[in-house]
C-alpha cells in the first residue's frame, strides 16, 4: 500500500493523530479521516471556497494545503462553530436571513465570514461582498448572505456591548 | 492559434542545422526533457515534463522531422500524450544566414486536447514563448561549446 | 384560532442541519467495505477507440476492476435513452461507457474501481487508450454547413430534428402589410449549470434479495428508477431503490440520467461491494448537461399604431453529442410555445433545427427554453421600440393582453388562464422611479456617465401539464405529482412527496400548508422526499412544478385526511358528518364548541379503532395523485440598471427591481430567495458566463479559472415587489417562482446594457458583455482621433 505519514492536529478542540498519504489534502483528511463532512469540496482549482476552514485562526481553503502542513495546528471547521442551542452569531444570521438554500456552500461562507468579522466587526455591504469573492454560491444571489453577515455583525456588536456593560 | 518567433544563434546555418538534428544536443536543450531517443530516421521518442498554468504532466510522445532541406529548413510533427491531455503540433524551422550567424524562424500551431485544453489553452502562447526562449538560449550555448 | 402559516416568513426548518455542517450529501455517505470509481474520459472531441490497454492500471495494488464499454454491452446494458420524443427524431446511442467511438471531450471510455479514491484516480491515468482522431464540430451552425464532420452516422447533416410551431403563411401575410419591421441575430451562449455540489453516486448491491440501492445527486429519484431499471439495466423496479439525500443545488443539471449512475450500479454488483463516484469540478465541466446554446434570427413587425403584428423566429439549437433526458423538449415545446410572451400577436412562427455537435449534451438549465424565448422576445421588443423611437415600456404596455381577455389563446398552442400585466409594470416603474431615472440618464450622458435601463415584461409557463397533453407532445413521463399524508397514532404527520427539495425549502413551505390544513403545529409535520423506498411514485422537481403540482397533491391528500377525521369525529360525538366543522384545531359540532375532538383524539382513535364507525377503514393516511389541468403562468416586470465605464468597458449592475406575480405567496423568505438566485444566474449569463469550445471541440473554459461564476461583488441588493393573480385551476392558486428570476433577468440586463451603449450607436452585442467586448464596441464607434 501507499506510503503514509503520521499527522497530529487539534480539530475543534480535539487532538488526534492519523496516518494519511503525504499527498492527502487537508479537506480530505477532515472529511475522510475525521468524518467531518460539513467541510465540502466544490471545485479542484481553489476557487469555490466550499472547503474553507480556520487554521490557527485564519480562514484557509482546505483544498490548498496538505494535511501534513497542518501538523500541530489548531483547526476549526463548521462543526466546531456552534450547535443547535449554542449557535455562533453567523449561524444564527444565516438562518434568520435565509442566507442559504441548498446549504452546500454555507459552511465555507460562514467560515470566511467569521474571518472577515474577526478583522472587521462592522463591515460595509461592499466590504462584505469583497471579502466573500472567494466563495461561490449558486442559489442565493448573495443577497441574503450579505444580510446574514450584517445580522451577525449587529448581534455580535450588541453582545459585546452587553458584555462591556456587565464588566 | 499560430505561434511564431525568431532567435539569433551565433553560428552558421550548417552548424545550427547539425545541432538541431543531434539527439544529444536536443535532449540537453528541450526544456523539461526526461529522455529523447532516436527511433528511426528523423524520428524520436521522447518524454518531457511540462507545466501549462496549473496543469503539470509527464508527456510521452513522438517527434518526426519531415521536409528537411539541408541547412535551410525542416518541419516538425510533434505528438505528446499524458493523463492530463494531449498536445500535438506541426511546426516549421527556417534557418536564415545573417551577419556572422543564423536567425532561426520558428512557427507552429499547437493543438491541445483534454484537461490541458480546458485550463491551459489561453496560457499556451506565453508557455510556448518561454519554452522557445529557453531552448534557443541553450542551443546558443551548445553552438559556442562546439565552436570552442 | 390556531396559528396560520400560509404567507408567513417562517425560518426554514431544514437550516439547522446545514448551518452546523450536519447536512447529508451523497459524498458524505460512507458504507462498510466501500470502493471508489474513477472515470477515464476522452481528451478528444471525436475519435475512434482502436484499443484499450488496462494492464498497467490493473497491476497497481488496490485496483479491483477496469470496466470498458464492451463489458457493459456484453452484459446487456442498453444505451441511455432520451425521455422525450419528437417526430422523426434521430436518436444517437449514448452508452454509459462508449465501446467504439467518442463524440465529445469527457465521454467515458473506461472506469476504474479501486480500494481508495486516490488509487482509482492514479489507475485511471494508467489506462492506455489508443484513439484515432476524427474531425470535430462544435458550433450548431457549423455542424449544419455542407461538408461538416458527421457526429453520428444516423443523423445526416447532423440534424437531430426539425420542428416548428405557428402559422408561417399568416406571419408572411402580416409582414406583407407591416408599417415597420426589424430583424435581430442573437447568440444565446452555452452555459454550465454549476451547482456547487458536484454530482456523486454511490451504489450498494446486496446479493441477499438481489437488491440495489443507489444514493445519487438527483432532482427526481423515480425518473432514475424507471430509466435505470426498465430501459437501461433491466433491473425490476421493486429491486432498485434510489435515494437522493441532501442535494447541493440542481438547476436542472441533476434531472438527467447520467452514465456514472449506470457504471456504479453495474460495478457494485460485479464486485459485490458498494461503489462510490464523485465528480471533480473538472469532470463536471465535461459531463454535466449544459444549457442554452442557440443561434437565432428573429424578425417582427408592427402596424402604424405600433401594435405588434407578427413574429418570425428561426433557431439552431445545439444539442451536443447526445440527446440527454429532456433535451428534445427544451428548444421546442418549452421554447417555441413561449414566444407569445405577454403581448397580443396576430401571428407567430418558430422553426427550430436541433443539431448534433462534438460537445457535451445540452438540456434543461434553470428556465429551460423559456429564458431563451424570453431573451429573443424581449430583445426584439426593445429593439423595435428603439427603431420606432418610443419608450420600451410604453411600447410594451400598448401591446399587453388585457385582464378581460383571459382565457387567452396564443398562436403558439398555450392558452393563458389568467394574467394582469400592467399593475406589475406600474409597480416596478414606481419602485425604480422610472421617469426620474430616465431624466438622470439623459443628464449623465452629457457628463460622460453612461447608465442604461433595461426591461423585461416576461411571462413563463410552468408546472408542465396535464399528463395527457404532455404525452401527446412526446413526453415519456407523466406530469402529475403524488402526495401521501400519513398521520401516526399520536397525531404526528409525515408527508411523503414526489417533489424533491435541493434548496427550495419544501420541508418548510410544504409543512406550512399542511399545518394550516390540519390545524396543527408545524413541528408536528415532517416532509419526506427523495427516497423511492418510502414514497409513492413521483416525478420530481423541475420546471417550477413543486408548488403548483406537488403541493396541490399534498393539499388534496390533506383534504382527504380532514374528510376522514370528520367521519371519525361525527361517530365519537354522535353527530352527523355534515354538522362537523374543523375550527380552532378541533373537529367540532357546528355551533357547539364544547362538543369537539382534537386532532390527537382522532388520530388515536383511527389507530385503535375501538369506538369507530363500522363502515370506515381504520388508520389515518391518504394519498393523492394530482394531474394539473393546465400550466400556470407567472409573469412580471423586471427593470435592470447598469452603468458602463466607457474607458474600460466594464459593466456594473447598479440596481435591479423586479415585480413578480407567482400568485399567493406561501413563504416570502423562500419566494424572494428564489428570485434572488434566479436573477443572479440570469445576470451571470448576461455579464459573465460563457462556455467556449474551440474549433476542434475542445472545451477551453473548463474550470473556474476560465468560466466566470457570479460572485458576491457582481450583484446588488435586489428590490423586490409582487402582485398577486392566483392561478384559477389549482387548489391553492399558487404558481411557480423557481425559474422566473432567470427567465426574465438575462433579457432585462441585456436590454440595459444596449440602452447604456445607445450613445455609441451600438444596437446589439452578443452576451456575455465582458469589458473587452464592450470596450471594443465603444472604441469602434469613436472617431479615430483619440491619439491626440
Amino acid at each position: 500500500m501507499a506510503q503514509v505519514v503520521a499527522v497530529t492536529m487539534t480539530v475543534n478542540g480535539v487532538k488526534s493523530t492519523h496516518h494519511p498519504e503525504p499527498r492527502t489534502l487537508l479537506v480530505h483528511y477532515l472529511r475522510e479521516k475525521l468524518g467531518l463532512t460539513g467541510t465540502h469540496v466544490g471545485c479542484d482549482t481553489s476557487q469555490c471556497g466550499s472547503c474553507t476552514v480556520h487554521v490557527d485562526g485564519m480562514a484557509i481553503k482546505s483544498c490548498t494545503m496538505f494535511a501534513v502542513q497542518a501538523e500541530g495546528a489548531n483547526v476549526t471547521t463548521i462543526e466546531g462553530m456552534g450547535e443547535i442551542g449554542h449557535l455562533h452569531a453567523l449561524q444564527t444570521g444565516f438562518w434568520e436571513e435565509h442566507g442559504l438554500q441548498c446549504g452546500f456552500c454555507t459552511p465555507g461562507m460562514i467560515m470566511s465570514s467569521a474571518d472577515l468579522l474577526s478583522h472587521n466587526p462592522n463591515p460595509s455591504e461592499s466590504e462584505i461582498r469583497h471579502a466573500l469573492e472567494g466563495n461561490f454560491c449558486r442559489c442565493t444571489g448573495y443577497h441574503n448572505i450579505v444580510k446574514a453577515v450584517q445580522n451577525a455583525a449587529h448581534s455580535m456588536a450588541q453582545s459585546a456591548m452587553a458584555q462591556a456593560a456587565d464588566d | 492559434m499560430l505561434l511564431e518567433g525568431s532567435h539569433f544563434i551565433h553560428s552558421p546555418p550548417s552548424r545550427v542545422f547539425a545541432l538541431l538534428n543531434d539527439p544529444d544536443v536536443l535532449s540537453r536543450c528541450v526544456p523539461g526533457v526526461k529522455s529523447l531517443v532516436l527511433d528511426g530516421t528523423d524520428s524520436y521518442k521522447a518524454q518531457v515534463e511540462v507545466a501549462i498554468g496549473p496543469v503539470k504532466g509527464k508527456f510521452d510522445g513522438k517527434i518526426a522531422i519531415t521536409e528537411k532541406v539541408q541547412d535551410q529548413s525542416m518541419t516538425l510533427k510533434v505528438e505528446f500524450k499524458s493523463p492530463v491531455g494531449i498536445a500535438n503540433a506541426l511546426g516549421t524551422l527556417k534557418l536564415e544566414p545573417e551577419n556572422d550567424g543564423t536567425t532561426v524562424h520558428w512557427a507552429g500551431e499547437p493543438q491541445l486536447m483534454g484537461m490541458i485544453a480546458s485550463v491551459g489553452a489561453r496560457l499556451i502562447g506565453g508557455v510556448a514563448k518561454v519554452q522557445a526562449d529557453l531552448f534557443f538560449s541553450k542551443l546558443e550555448l551548445e553552438a559556442q561549446k562546439v565552436e570552442s | 384560532m390556531t396559528e396560520k402559516f400560509f404567507g408567513k416568513a417562517v425560518k426554514r426548518v431544514e437550516d439547522p442541519r446545514f448551518i452546523t455542517g450536519a447536512g447529508n450529501y451523497t459524498d458524505d455517505i460512507v458504507l462498510h467495505n466501500m470502493t471508489y470509481a474513477a472515470m477515464v474520459r476522452s481528451p478528444y472531441a471525436h475519435a475512434k477507440i482502436n484499443s484499450i490497454d488496462a494492464s498497467a492500471a490493473l497491476a497497481l495494488p488496490g485496483v479491483l476492476a477496469v470496466l470498458t464499454g464492451k463489458d457493459l454491452v456484453a452484459a446487456g446494458i442498453n444505451p441511455i435513452p432520451p425521455g422525450w420524443l419528437l417526430p422523426d427524431l434521430k436518436i444517437s446511442a449514448h452508452h454509459a461507457i462508449q465501446p467504439d467511438k467518442v463524440t465529445h471531450v469527457g465521454n467515458i471510455v473506461a472506469a476504474v474501481i479501486a480500494e481508495t479514491r486516490a488509487i482509482a484516480e492514479d489507475a485511471a491515468a494508467l489506462v492506455d487508450v489508443d484513439y484515432e482522431m476524427l474531425p470535430a464540430v462544435a458550433l450548431g451552425s457549423t455542424a449544419l454547413a455542407e461538408g461538416a464532420p458527421q457526429v453520428h452516422e444516423l443523423a445526416p447533416g447532423n440534424v437531430a430534428f426539425k420542428w416548428e410551431i405557428g402559422d408561417s403563411a399568416a406571419v408572411d401575410a402580416e409582414f406583407a402589410h407591416a408599417f415597420k419591421t426589424v430583424e435581430v441575430k442573437l447568440r444565446n451562449q452555452r452555459l454550465v449549470p454549476n451547482a456547487i455540489e458536484p454530482r456523486s453516486s454511490l451504489a450498494d448491491y446486496k446479493r441477499a434479495g438481489d437488491e440495489y440501492t443507489l444514493y445519487t445527486t438527483s432532482q427526481n429519484p423515480h425518473i432514475h428508477r424507471v430509466m435505470l431499471g426498465a430501459f437501461i439495466m433491466g433491473i425490476p423496479e421493486h429491486k432498485l431503490r434510489i435515494v437522493s439525500p441532501d442535494v447541493g443545488g440542481g438547476f436542472g443539471s441533476k434531472i438527467f440520467q447520467y452514465p456514472e449512475e449506470v457504471i456504479v450500479l453495474f460495478a457494485s454488483k460485479k464486485l459485490n461491494r458498494p461503489v462510490k463516484w464523485t465528480a471533480t469540478r473538472s469532470e463536471s465541466f465535461v459531463s454535466d448537461a449544459q444549457g442554452r446554446d442557440h443561434e437565432t434570427v428573429a424578425e417582427m413587425c408592427v402596424d402604424a399604431d405600433h401594435k405588434v403584428l407578427a413574429l418570425r423566429v428561426k433557431t439552431i439549437a445545439n444539442l451536443g453529442a447526445y440527446l440527454t433526458t429532456f433535451a428534445p423538449a427544451v428548444p421546442t415545446y418549452l421554447y417555441g410555445t413561449l414566444m407569445n410572451g405577454t403581448y397580443k400577436w396576430k401571428a407567430i412562427h418558430c422553426h427550430v433545427t436541433g443539431t448534433y455537435t462534438n460537445t457535451v449534451g445540452v438540456d434543461a438549465y434553470r428556465g429551460a427554453g423559456r429564458p431563451e424565448a424570453t431573451y429573443v422576445l424581449e430583445r426584439i421588443m426593445s429593439r423595435m421600440a428603439l427603431e420606432l423611437g418610443v419608450d420600451p415600456l410604453e411600447f410594451r404596455r400598448k401591446n399587453f393582453i388585457q385582464p378581460d381577455e383571459f382565457p387567452y389563446q396564443t398562436p403558439v398552442a398555450l392558452q393563458y388562464d389568467s394574467g394582469n400585466y400592467e399593475p406589475a409594470m406600474d409597480k416596478a416603474m414606481a419602485m425604480l422611479d422610472y421617469a426620474g431615472l430616465r431624466a438622470k440618464q439623459a443628464e449623465g450622458r452629457k457628463n460622460g456617465k453612461y447608465i442604461g435601463i433595461g426591461v423585461s415584461t416576461y411571462l413563463e409557463a410552468c408546472g408542465l401539464a396535464p399528463s395527457a397533453l404532455v404525452g401527446s407532445l412526446g413526453a415519456q413521463a407523466g406530469q402529475w405529482e403524488s402526495a401521501l399524508v400519513r398521520v401516526s397514532a399520536t397525531g404526528k404527520v409525515e408527508v411523503l412527496t414526489g417533489s424533491h427539495s435541493h434548496g427550495q425549502g419544501h420541508e418548510t413551505a410544504f409543512a406550512q400548508v399542511v399545518a394550516d390544513e390540519l390545524q396543527i403545529p408545524m413541528e408536528d409535520v415532517s416532509i419526506v422526499h427523495g427516497d423511492t423506498a418510502r414514497l409513492p411514485h413521483g416525478w420530481g422537481t423541475y420546471g417550477s412544478r413543486s408548488a403548483p403540482v406537488g403541493l396541490s397533491a399534498i393539499k388534496m391528500a390533506s383534504d382527504k385526511i380532514n374528510d376522514k377525521a370528520k367521519k371519525i369525529a361525527a361517530h365519537l360525538l354522535e353527530a352527523s358528518v355534515d354538522d362537523i366543522v374543523h375550527e380552532d384545531g378541533k373537529y367540532q359540532v357546528k355551533g357547539v364548541p364544547e362538543k369537539s375532538k382534537s386532532f390527537f383524539d382522532i388520530a388515536l382513535m383511527a389507530h385503535l379503532a375501538h369506538n369507530y364507525p363500522a363502515d370506515l377503514e381504520p388508520g389515518l393516511e391518504a394519498t393523492h395523485f394530482y394531474d394539473p389541468k393546465n400550466f400556470v403562468y407567472p409573469f412580471g416586470t423586471h427593470l435592470a440598471v447598469v452603468e458602463v465605464d466607457a474607458n474600460t468597458g466594464h459593466i456594473q449592475l447598479i440596481r435591479y427591481v423586479c415585480v413578480d406575480d407567482c400568485g399567493p405567496i406561501i413563504n416570502p423568505l423562500i419566494v424572494e430567495g428564489q428570485v434572488h438566485g434566479g436573477v443572479a444566474q440570469g445576470m451571470g449569463q448576461a455579464l459573465l458566463e460563457n462556455t467556449v469550445y474551440d474549433d476542434n471541440g475542445q472545451l477551453t473554459s473548463g474550470s473556474y479559472l476560465e468560466y466566470t461564476m457570479p460572485r458576491a461583488d457582481n450583484m446588488v441588493q435586489l428590490e423586490i415587489g409582487h402582485t398577486v393573480t392566483p392561478s384559477p385551476h389549482n387548489p391553492l392558486g399558487v404558481k411557480g417562482i423557481g425559474e422566473a428570476g432567470t427567465i426574465s433577468s438575462t433579457a432585462a440586463i441585456a436590454n440595459a446594457v444596449i440602452d447604456a451603449l445607445e450613445p455609441f450607436g451600438v444596437k446589439h452585442l452578443d452576451m456575455p458583455y465582458t469589458p473587452e467586448k464592450v470596450w471594443r464596441a465603444i472604441s469602434a464607434s469613436l472617431p479615430q482621433a483619440a491619439d491626440d
